[in-house]
């Protein structure tokens, strides 16, 4: 199920357990990149976060995580994908308290909060992928 | 003598091919457009457990039984309509075994590129599904063993939650705690989340519930183990825990149950 390589995990995600496996994956790689102890869980809830929409709306996908460099910094980077039903309004589906489903409709700005940049491309029919990035401070 | 030279070559490659269908570890079979077995490779007959003669011009469907035979779930259909290979899960029936098998069927076109039929192999995937019942039986169990609600004193219960919380999850827990409430006659409930492995939205979503049931079977309820790491997550998550009472530890949370039900912890004298 995980695909291990010099920092970079894949956990493919089928089952909602699987979001287990990306949760204890997305820490494991935190504390690896060097983050505190508080910053390993923030990554680890908005991995969990993301990997429990991808098994609620599209049933099935993969989360992505590496662990990132630029000039002066190190980080993580997650990329959660599905091939799902796509996401029909962003914008919406950005707002606090909005929810197609029975949930609080925090996620995905929450993931946006925890996190330093967070982008989501959609398609309808096709499928959603979000990439998002944290800087160790 | 081209042509015969030519013939020879062909029937070379025939004896080759069919050299290598049987030798392939794995069912192979193809049919024709009316489903009729034309060609079964030596693991398929051995599956069935019968010559060429007794398989070949049959209906695969009357020598496999399997649960897709003749319903709208055949793969073999599938590909032959669509033109494009098919996989699935599928139980077959031979004699009176039944296997659980995964199959995939392709469209069988001859040299001009039209379909013909069909060709289909088969895995037997006995073990791999022996062993995702034995995975589901253990995760049950652990599910089972992980959430106990525990009669901590007379009229607090106290529920250690430890691990990950999935729907399933929360809703042995809302049970656990419920049945315990009624038989205890508890009046102050403690859920203690300090070994949960993240509190995200789906997570705190299934504790406020939680805490509404408890609250209607006329129980306080405490959440207790909040780390830093958990509120700073709650916080940014924008997770409003309303009125719900909180604590860091479950020291403090029990020390609030003691105080709420007028008992005093003193040292003896």
């Amino acid at each position: 199920m995980m695909n291990d390589m010099a920092g970079e995990c894949r956990v493919d995600l089928v089952d909602l357990s699987d979001t287990g496996a990306a949760l204890s994956t997305a820490r494991l790689m935190a504390k690896e990149a060097g983050f505190e102890e508080t910053d390993q869980y923030l990554i680890a809830t908005a991995v969990s976060e993301l990997a429990t929409n991808i098994i609620r709306y599209a049933g099935r996908g993969a989360v992505n995580i590496r662990i990132i460099q630029d000039d002066e910094r190190t980080g993580l980077e997650v990329i959660a994908q599905d091939s799902g039903p796509g996401i029909e309004d962003i914008e919406q589906a950005m707002q606090d308290n909005y929810s197609t489903g029975n949930s609080l409709g925090l996620g995905l700005p929450g993931v946006k909060r925890i996190m330093d940049e967070f982008t989501i491309e959609s398609r309808v029919g096709q499928g959603t992928t979000c990439t998002a990035r944290k800087w160790r401070r | 003598m081209a042509i015969k030279k030519k013939s020879m070559a062909s029937s070379m490659n025939d004896e080759l091919a069919t050299r290598v269908l049987d030798q392939i570890p794995t069912p192979v079979f193809a049919v024709d457009m009316d489903m009729k077995l034309i060609f079964i490779n030596q693991q398929g007959r051995t599956l069935l457990g019968k010559e060429s003669k007794d398989a070949l011009g049959h209906p695969c469907y009357s020598l496999f039984h399997s649960q897709h035979c003749e319903t709208a779930e055949c793969r073999m259909k599938t590909a032959m309509a669509s033109g494009e290979p098919c996989t699935a899960r599928n139980e077959a029936k031979i004699g009176d075994r039944v296997v659980p098998i995964e199959y995939t069927a392709a469209p069988l076109t001859d040299k001009n590129g039209k379909v013909v039929g069909g060709l289909e192999y088969i895995l037997d995937i006995t073990e791999r599904v022996r062993d995702e019942k034995r995975l589901r039986e253990q995760s049950r169990t652990i599910q089972e063993i992980s959430t106990p609600a525990i009669s901590l004193w007379e009229g607090i219960v106290v529920l250690p939650v430890l691990g990950v919380v999935d729907s399933l999850r929360a809703k042995q827990m809302m049970n656990a705690m419920l049945t315990k409430i009624k038989e205890t006659a508890a009046k102050t409930i403690i859920l203690d989340i300090q070994g949960v492995a993240a509190v995200d939205t789906a997570v705190a979503n299934h504790l406020i519930k939680i805490t509404k049931a408890t609250k209607l079977m006329g129980c306080r309820c405490i959440i207790s183990g909040i780390s830093p790491a958990v509120a700073e997550t709650l916080v940014q998550l924008g997770i409003d825990l309303g009125d719900v009472a909180t604590n860091s530890s479950l020291r403090d949370a029990l020390g609030d149950a003691f105080t709420f039900m007028n008992l005093e912890v003193k040292k003896a004298k």
